[in-house]
């Protein structure tokens, strides 16, 4: 008995599958907007949108739907609005054009809005002139895919490109966000990747994680933003083959790692940053397999971290390779190339024969007295760094390069 | 010696500097100050400033470096209400809610007067805070 029920269940369910419709939205026609369609559909069907100019105010997303643009039609907030929200979960939202959200300081209105759902797909949208461009909240199993997001491009109107806040396994891929405070930020965000995403000219930073944990961030670029990547209160994040360029000005970092443990950096590239990467407060943190070029600063790590293992990265062309403000005990640099060495290797099996201090006494005395920095590269600061290279005194002890590479890693 | 002494009083003087959203940051967090609904500064009794991002971070800050800073030094919030101005920290009312969404999580919003604070508050369930009661 209870098999033949089953059976019918599943014809049952059958049926219902394949009766599902596709609506077809047009201008002047009985669908003539996304709201209509939405309220005429059942669960499972597919609306199909064509392309035009459509006003959407706040258009509430209430069924499972798959929802496509053809032509990338445009849906338009006027500045009264969010423009879309979706509050239901197995949505698939792809192929539009949203614009022209409100952008009110009480509320954070966004041009494509998620909550509480899951096995949501939003993919190839251009976000356009939106206070947030896609936010999600209370979230889990969500992609994000191939969509751009251009924000209002004004400092003090401008929200997140993709705003994620306590979510889980969320994907986020191919996509692109600029002008925008934040590129893409992560509030109690878990076990989520971020993957192949361009970030760039965006206020505050390109990345930017606050709280989250066991996240993975991979082969992005982030250039010219405030500041490139920002990791602050969270633990193991990995960071792997990421590109960090231009990001430019004072207070400005490649990454800026605060208060984090047990993250890796490796594979990174860091090109021409006021500075690399900034550490405060960071514990059994892994750097390896980078490279340095051309950056003010290429690392500045704070005298509170411990237990930081940084090996076989190559710094090439920085002002200063590494800073501190103290001491640093219990960091371990090993297997480095860096170009400023000048020891010899009489074995020639690659590695120097005497250790590389990469503290620089300049960088000593820049800590202590900022304004010194008019005296950079000036044949007295020279002077003191080849004699505090050839009789160490001064620069921590503790920080040395007991294996520097005599040429630079290949990668 | 009248131009020493106008460098000299101008020196010491303790006024408050606006927050320059954008482009200050915060020296607790090391974020850039950008939220105009947020934001706060000490302003020592010697006239040194230090800006913050939120009531949080001074906070933070203020017990991070615990004997630091006094009674002589001000404390100044700015107004979640109106945004960008700034106002005594010890005599603002504060609105702990998790729908505000202040830059670090701490969900704290300084308005002017009790008054305010329970007008803007309305029928949500947020707590009312004092500065003494935040210190602590």
């Amino acid at each position: 008995m209870k098999r033949i029920l089953l059976i019918c269940l599943f014809a049952v369910a059958v049926t219902v599958a394949s009766h599902a419709r596709t609506l077809v939205v047009a201008v002047n026609t009985a669908l003539p907007d996304l709201k209509a369609a939405v309220a005429e559909a059942a669960d499972g069907d597919t609306i199909k949108v064509k392309k035009g100019y459509y006003y959407s105010y706040n258009t509430l997303i209430t069924k499972r739907l798959t929802i496509i643009g053809d032509g990338y039609p445009v849906l338009d907030a006027n500045y009264k609005e969010e423009v879309v929200t979706i509050l239901a979960n197995g949505v698939t939202f792809s192929g539009f054009v949203l614009k022209n959200s409100k952008t009110g300081s009480m509320r954070d209105y966004a041009g494509i809005r998620l909550h509480k759902v899951h096995n949501v797909t939003i993919s190839n949208n251009r976000l356009i002139n939106n206070f947030f461009g896609i936010y999600l909240s209370d979230c889990d199993h969500v992609s994000v895919i191939g969509n751009t997001t251009s924000g209002t491009g004004t400092e003090l109107t401008a929200g997140n490109g993709i705003h994620a806040w306590q979510c889980h396994d969320v994907i986020i891929m191919n996509n692109y966000s600029t002008r925008h405070r934040d590129g893409i930020y992560f509030e109690f965000v878990k076990k989520s990747r971020i993957i192949s995403n361009t970030s760039e000219r965006n206020f505050r930073y390109g990345l930017h994680f606050m709280f989250s944990d066991d996240d993975l961030y991979q082969k992005n670029t982030f250039r010219n933003n405030g500041s490139g990547v920002a990791v602050m209160y969270s633990k193991r994040i990995r960071m792997f083959d990421n590109l960090f360029i231009e990001n430019w000005g004072s207070s400005i970092y490649g990454l800026l790692l605060k208060d984090i443990t047990r993250s890796q950096i490796v594979g990174n590239r860091f090109v021409r940053n006021t500075t690399g990467i900034y550490m405060e407060g960071c514990n059994l943190m892994t750097a390896n397999n980078n490279t340095f070029i051309n950056n003010g600063w290429a690392m500045r790590i704070l005298a509170n971290c411990e237990n930081g293992r940084f090996e076989r990265n190559n710094f090439e062309s920085n002002s200063f390779d590494v800073t501190t403000n103290g001491v640093l005990n219990l960091n371990k640099f090993d297997q480095n190339y860096w170009d400023k060495y000048e020891g010899y290797d009489l074995n020639k099996d690659g590695t120097g024969d005497v250790p590389y201090r990469p503290v620089s006494l300049y960088a000593q005395i820049m800590e202590q007295i900022p304004q010194s920095v008019m005296l950079m590269r000036s044949f007295m600061v020279n002077l003191l760094d080849k004699v505090e290279r050839a009789i160490p005194s001064l620069t921590p002890e503790s920080v040395k390069d007991i294996n520097p590479k005599m040429k630079p890693w290949t990668r | 010696m009248i131009v020493l002494l106008a460098l000299w009083i101008t020196a010491c003087s303790q006024k408050p500097e606006a927050l320059q959203y954008g482009k200050d940051a915060c020296v607790h967090c090391m974020m850039t100050i950008m939220d105009r609904k947020f934001g706060a500064e000490i302003v020592t009794s010697k006239g040194k400033i230090y800006k913050f991002d939120s009531a949080e971070c001074m906070l933070g800050y203020i017990s991070e470096k615990r004997g630091q800073f006094g009674d002589a030094d001000t404390y100044l919030v700015v107004n979640y209400k109106s945004g960008g101005t700034l106002m005594d920290a010890r005599k603002c009312t504060y609105i702990h809610d998790q729908k505000i969404s202040s830059p670090m999580g701490g969900n704290l919003a300084a308005l002017a007067s009790e008054q305010e604070a329970k007008t803007f508050l309305g029928n949500g369930n947020g707590k009312l805070l004092t500065w003494n009661e935040l210190v602590k």
